[in-house]
């Protein structure tokens, strides 16, 4: 398959049945080399990125995330700093701007990784305040997403899309032109 | 089984109860699906179990569980398949 943009934005699927093989620490930084070049709201940049490869620690933050499936053995922690965001763009940057720019770079994160041919998956069901403990973060550090990132080798399944025609319209609500 | 094999159990049981509350609705089956493969796992990694016919039926949970995010009505039928496939298990069990 081509590696042209579209095809890696189509290629990405959520894994969730990793190898056991370590990502090498040059290539999670090119990962995150792509996070920090994300839109960010008011050029905020309220994130900080964990990177967890110790066996310990990595055993620990899994008990505590029913979401980490396929035993993943290298993992991102993507965090927002709230004070950052709060003092440079108040309560919306703490709130709402802050998620999105996190967001923007997780994907980032994952369409680097798939083009480099690894697999990822974006969770969201873990403990917050477990997974701050384990990592000492400080309180103004929330982790809001995990990217599970690693080696895979079986085919995943493409899920069904909603149609462009179906979720966009021109100009104005349905109606419109199509 | 030891301590820290029951402490990964409990806590993965109980932080999926917590998340719960919040989360999709269909997390709910999916979480004890997966906690009933995990429980397997645990066993047999511990010499306590090895079955092939219960493993044939957890491998049909790993398999299908995942549809939960993509089918719910397919993951729906694994349970009712996996509960029709237990009650042959008990019936054996009985005699």
């Amino acid at each position: 398959m081509a590696n042209d943009l579209m095809s890696i934005i189509k290629k990405r699927r959520s894994v969730r049945d990793y190898e056991p093989k370590k990502v090498s620490k040059e290539l999670l930084m090119e990962l995150i080399e792509a996070a920090i070049w994300a839109p960010t709201g008011s050029n905020i940049q309220p994130w900080y990125y964990i990177i967890v490869k110790n066996e310990g620690v990595l055993e620990k933050i899994k008990a505590f995330s029913p979401g980490l499936l396929g035993d993943p053995v290298n993992l991102i922690v993507v965090c927002t700093d709230r004070k950052r965001a709060f003092e440079r763009a108040s309560i919306l940057g703490r709130d709402e701007l802050c998620l999105m720019d996190i967001s923007m770079a997780a994907q980032n994160i994952m369409l680097l990784a798939t083009e480099k041919g690894l697999g990822t998956c974006a969770v969201r069901s873990f403990n917050k305040n477990a997974v701050s403990k384990i990592l000492k973060l400080p309180e103004h550090i929330s982790p809001d997403l995990i990217v599970s990132v690693g080696y895979f080798n079986k085919t995943i399944n493409t899920p069904k899309r909603r149609s462009v025609k179906e979720v966009s319209f021109f100009d104005r609500w349905e109606g419109g032109e199509q | 089984m030891d301590r820290k094999d029951f402490v990964k159990i409990l806590t993965y049981i109980v932080t999926s109860a917590r998340g719960c509350v919040e989360e999709p609705k269909i997390y709910g089956p999916f979480r004890l699906m997966d906690t009933a493969s995990k429980m397997y796992y645990m066993l047999k990694d511990n010499g306590l179990i090895d079955d092939e016919e219960i493993e044939k039926i957890i491998n049909n949970i790993d398999e299908k569980k995942f549809s939960c995010m993509t089918d719910e009505q397919e993951f729906i039928s694994m349970m009712d398949e996996i509960i029709e496939d237990l009650v042959v298990v008990m019936e054996q069990d009985k005699e």
